[in-house]
């Protein structure tokens, strides 16, 4: 019986060393690749319920569609909106570019007008929510430098430092994933001076076509109350989109046929 | 019974100051419980629908109350646009966020705002105004021309000369202004430079007011104290004796407080003042008594019996003179201003404890006082009768005696001359100018109002009548609101004004790719939808709820002030009105006010209203209890005229000069009834008294212009020259106490020497005629019925008669019907025979 238990605890310890001989960084690259690369391509509509701290709320209902060059690498977002309806028709359309700064278009109907946003930075607001940009499209894994500060049930526990501390609001982020899948379920956002004021959780993780995809995730801001909640649905992978629609005379042209 | 009190305190002087010690101990224990509360929201009761709105306001628009720092450079040719100015106001923005009580994420800063500028051909971008410190010149200019460009910022964040910047701290609860306008400043203290720094904003105005006040408690009112000291004994030439009236008021003020504290009120800024309006009244009847005693004590010889008979001559007068101040305090109970109503009741109760000290605390101090060190006390006539005193009362008495009608006749004039001053007076406040000219928060208040476009904050909230339907979405409506800014920018008084129409405005000119011609509201209602979701693109997408509420319903348009006068204040919101009612706007909505400088108009007009209710109520009141100690209403309205003439002359002054009537005026003419009044009172019941005696009103008048006459001039000296120190308090408030007290002892001393022995001389038949019925006399019981008339009126028409009501004609109805039966009651057989 004795026998038995230092059996399991040397094989044990041996898996475990075996996970700890992964590094800080391939943990996140392999996170990233997880929560934004699913597939080769993807669809989903997503609602959106900003609640203010006074439990005022605001819906914004879109469907994004991504187109992946490869797995951490240059990728695309199409992002269409359905409500408010006097947003409808309202269009995104990022390329993100690893290492670089993205493009991002933005297309307003009722201006008719196709405006080029640049992104000195990503940190900025996603429509209002309490997502920044880079939290919707991910968070490039080269911009911070990575340290595991151990496992708590099942998750690896990393502490990420920004490369360029003037570029964003916080002075490190600390992120949860899980050992099995990858998929990173919380993150909690320190600002300069040292205050947790931002957390994202996902709320609820389902197998669609193989891949475990977050379906609800929430950011809450500490500071003011208020959080988002995003919930996920009609997702489908691989479903073979053209790379052409990524392209900003798309935006005045919506393709029905993945937005419905 | 009184008498028996008197009498036991006399004989058993160390019980009376054993049980007096016992009382000061207990109050004095109850002093560290004090509560401090020096918001001036607190004028308002909770519940008031002014300010439950204010907080709804605040709430929905996620607003706080603000301290504003400002920072100048003059000696940079590019001002504050210097990269050196603008790394220091980084570093204190930063370090400011870490100070307890600060909402950090609120703060209004160059580093802490979001901007949408033109990016290259074809593109905008969102970027943080100050992101970091700028390297050079030409980043630093680049802030400034950014800032410049957009309208929500330049006159609020920036000067439009580029001199100035600021800083608006919002902060959790308005009094920490204090203490975080303080820790603002040893943060300041660390980056020295040729920058200026100033800190004003109503709650660290108020804030700092609060602080001070309690600080001059402790330095104006022991001042006053003393001056008081070394008058009496000028006067009276006996330190322990004079020492009694000081402790007396001592007393009255620890035992006053104590019990307030005791009883679990907070020391709101009012309630700080009573101790400086008990120590004049407290300090009265003891002068009268040491007056008195002073003139009695070598004639009786025995210090005992000298201070019985005093008390004798005095009791009646001195609880009326007591009586008619409490009067005119308690009525201010009936004020809706809980601060002033709580002050009201203790001063009342204040003022008949120091009576009741009077009458015991007094001559159980004289009957302590060893026979051998009054050695010396009293009056040496013959010294007296070169005085400048009485040489001044000898002048007196002859004006008065025979040329009654040149006085007269100058009193008619001198009220038709108070009349014309009165119709003059403006009503007015700013908490701000509680401060002397020269106080740091009127200096910066003066620099920052000269760079900006104000610092006093006003929020005008207009919300759909129906309560949905996104109608601030409709470019109709926010071409309204934008026109409405137009015209309220022009008609002065407003310094800017921001409001969603210019955030919608500067996002869709921005989008259009940066043309002048397109900074315009945009043109449809999807357009200005969606130039609106553009801007929550930003770093800061909740800045957009500030200015509406996120179904659309409400907005909050920014209405910054110059000047923190009621009287601009209440010309915008009329401003409004009338735009409204003129040009009514495009759909049907509600307007509302909030923001403290609004606050303070709400609870200064309730103030004055109330104030001017309570003036008259207390008159009323007085002027019953001067019919009911003379015995007669006619003795009791001829009282009332040096009171009459004493208040309209002092508060034509106050349209002469120009002051505004502010809280602290209207706080004082509840004193200035009550202790204008005891002159009268004084001279006229020891006139009485006096006469009962005499063959002829000569003879009484030479007995009146002696002892009585003295005592009068004698306390007026004191009280006036006593808090003549205050004038050189740093808070206005004090000054105007001290200026009123002056005014109310010289002028209400100087009326009743004069014009009541002027209308004595008219009428003398008439002021002492006792006899018993007055009834008899139709005249009598016709202005007996009209006092009481108009008493039931006023309680009846909710303490008001200085509007017209339908209590106003029943009463008229009422006077004409006791007018009838007056005539039948005074053809009585009695009366009849009688005659």
């Amino acid at each position: 019986m004795r026998k038995i238990t230092a059996i399991t605890i040397t094989l044990a310890l041996f898996v475990s060393g075996a996970a700890y001989a992964l590094t800080a960084d391939e943990i996140v690259r392999k996170a990233s690749a997880a929560s934004y690369y699913q597939g080769k391509d993807g669809r989903a509509d997503v609602n959106m319920v900003i609640t203010d701290s006074l439990g005022r709320t605001r819906e914004r209902y879109m469907t994004i569609l991504r187109y992946d060059h490869e797995d951490n690498g240059p990728q695309r977002f199409y992002v269409y909106f359905h409500r408010p309806s006097d947003v409808e028709g309202m269009s995104y359309l990022v390329w993100k570019k690893p290492g670089e700064d993205d493009d991002r278009w933005l297309y307003l109907p009722a201006l008719d007008l196709v405006r080029r946003v640049a992104a000195s930075d990503k940190r900025s607001s996603f429509v209002g929510s309490h997502f920044a940009y880079e939290e919707i499209s991910g968070r490039g894994p080269e911009e911070d430098t990575h340290e595991l500060e151990g496992e708590e049930d099942g998750k690896y526990k990393i502490r990420s430092t920004p490369r360029e501390p003037g570029e964003v609001e916080f002075s490190y982020f600390v992120t949860w994933v899980n050992k099995d899948n990858f998929v990173p379920v919380r993150a909690e956002l320190y600002d300069k001076r040292g205050k947790l004021y931002k957390t994202i959780e996902a709320l609820e993780i389902k197998d669609i076509e193989g891949y475990p995809t977050v379906v609800k995730m929430k950011a809450s801001d500490l500071n003011t109350g208020g959080n988002t909640v995003s919930e996920f649905s009609d997702i489908d992978y691989d479903i073979g989109l053209e790379e052409d629609i990524f392209t900003e005379r798309y935006l005045r042209r919506p393709p029905r046929r993945y937005i419905r | 019974m009184f008498r028996r009190i008197i009498k036991f305190s006399v004989d058993r002087p160390k019980v009376v100051m054993g049980i007096i010690a016992v009382l000061v101990f207990v109050s004095l224990i109850q002093f560290p419980k004090m509560k401090v509360d020096t918001d001036p929201e607190n004028m308002l009761p909770g519940n008031e629908e002014a300010r439950v709105f204010h907080h709804r306001v605040k709430e929905e628009f996620g607003l706080y109350d603000l301290i504003v720092l400002g920072v100048v450079n003059e000696d940079h040719p590019e001002g504050v646009f210097n990269p050196s100015t603008l790394e220091k106001v980084y570093k204190i923005t930063e370090r400011i966020k870490g100070v307890e009580g600060v909402i950090s994420h609120e703060l209004i800063s160059l580093s802490t705002k979001d901007d949408i500028e033109q990016a290259g051909p074809g593109a905008v971008r969102f970027k943080w105004l100050m992101g970091q410190p700028p390297y050079d010149k030409e980043e630093a200019l680049k802030i400034r021309k950014r800032a410049m460009e957009n309208p929500l910022f330049y006159g609020t964040l920036v000067s439009e000369n580029g001199k100035a910047l600021s800083v608006y701290v919002p902060i959790e609860k308005k009094d920490m202004s204090y203490r975080i306008s303080g820790e603002i400043k040893q943060i300041i203290s660390e980056y020295p430079g040729s920058e200026d720094y100033y800190i004003t904003g109503l709650p660290v105005a108020e804030d700092t007011f609060g602080f001070e006040m309690f600080k001059q408690m402790a330095i104006s009112a022991p001042l006053a104290m003393l001056i008081i000291f070394l008058l009496m004994l000028a006067f009276f030439k006996n330190p322990r004796l004079v020492m009694s009236p000081l402790f007396l008021a001592g007393i009255t003020v620890i035992v006053t407080m104590g019990t307030l504290i005791g009883l679990g009120f907070t020391v709101h800024i009012m309630s700080s003042m009573i101790p400086i309006f008990l120590m004049p009244i407290a300090v009265l009847d003891s002068v009268h008594i040491l007056s008195e005693f002073y003139e009695k004590y070598r004639q009786a010889g025995d210090r005992k019996k000298a201070v019985l008979d005093t008390i004798d001559d005095l009791f009646m007068p001195m609880l009326f003179t007591s009586l008619t101040t409490t009067a005119g305090f308690f009525s201010l109970a009936f004020a809706e201003i809980p601060p002033v109503q709580v002050f009201g009741v203790f001063v009342a109760f204040g003022v008949m404890l120091a009576w009741l000290l009077t009458m015991t605390f007094i001559p159980a101090a004289v009957s302590l006082t060893k026979a051998s060190s009054l050695k010396g006390f009293g009056a040496r006539e013959e010294h007296h009768e070169e005085g400048a005193m009485n040489a001044f009362l000898k002048f007196t008495e002859r004006t008065a005696l025979r040329r009654w009608k040149v006085v007269l006749a100058v009193t008619v004039f001198l009220v038709g001359f108070s009349a014309f001053g009165i119709s003059k007076i403006v009503i007015n406040d700013n908490p701000v100018k509680w401060f002397t000219p020269g106080h740091e928060i009127r200096v910066a208040d003066e620099v920052l109002n000269e760079h900006f476009g104000g610092t006093y904050m006003a929020y005008l909230v207009l919300e759909a009548a129906d309560g949905d339907g996104e109608v601030f979405k409709e470019p109709d409506m926010l071409r309204y609101i934008e026109d409405l800014q137009e015209y309220l920018g022009e008609e002065g008084a407003v310094g800017k004004s921001t409001s969603l129409a210019d955030v919608a405005k500067k996002i869709y000119y921005e989008l259009l790719g940066g043309d002048r011609k397109n900074s315009v509201v945009p043109p449809t209602k999807p357009a200005v939808a969606q130039s609106l979701i553009s801007f929550q693109n930003s770093h800061k997408p909740d800045d957009l709820w500030h200015f509406v509420t996120p179904d659309y319903s409400k907005v909050n348009i920014w209405i910054q002030l110059t000047s923190g006068d009621n009287v601009d204040m209440s010309r915008v919101e009329r401003q409004v009105s009338d735009y409204i009612s003129d040009d009514p706007p495009p759909f049907d909505i509600k307007k509302g006010w909030a923001g403290l400088t609004y606050i303070n108009v709400v609870w200064q007009d309730r103030m004055v209203v109330g104030m001017l209710r309570n003036f008259m109520g207390s008159f009323l009141i007085v002027l019953f209890m001067m019919v009911f100690l003379f015995r007669s209403p006619v003795r009791g309205l001829v009282s009332m005229i040096p009171l009459t003439v004493t208040i309209v002359f002092i508060y034509s002054l106050l349209g002469y000069s120009g002051k505004n009537y502010d809280m602290p005026v209207a706080v004082l003419s509840a004193l200035t009834l009550g202790l204008s009044i005891d002159f009268a009172i004084h001279f006229l019941q020891r006139a009485r008294e006096i006469d009962a005696g005499k063959a002829s009103w000569e003879s009484t008048a030479k007995e009146m212009f002696r002892e009585p006459s003295r005592a009068i001039l004698r306390n007026a000296l004191i009280i006036s020259i006593g808090f003549l120190p205050l004038l050189a308090a740093p808070l206005v408030p004090y000054k105007t106490v001290g200026v009123f007290m002056f005014l109310i002892m010289v002028a209400s001393s100087i009326g009743t020497l004069f014009i009541l022995p002027a209308l004595i001389s008219a009428m003398p038949g008439v002021i002492f005629d006792e006899r018993k019925n007055p009834s008899c006399r139709c005249s009598y019981c016709v202005i007996f019925g009209i006092i009481v008339a108009s008493g039931v009126a006023y309680v009846l028409g909710g303490y008001s008669i200085a509007s017209w009501k339908t209590t106003t004609v029943i009463s008229i109805g009422v006077i004409g019907a006791m007018a009838g039966m007056c005539n039948i009651v005074s053809k009585r057989k009695i009366c009849v025979s009688g005659e």
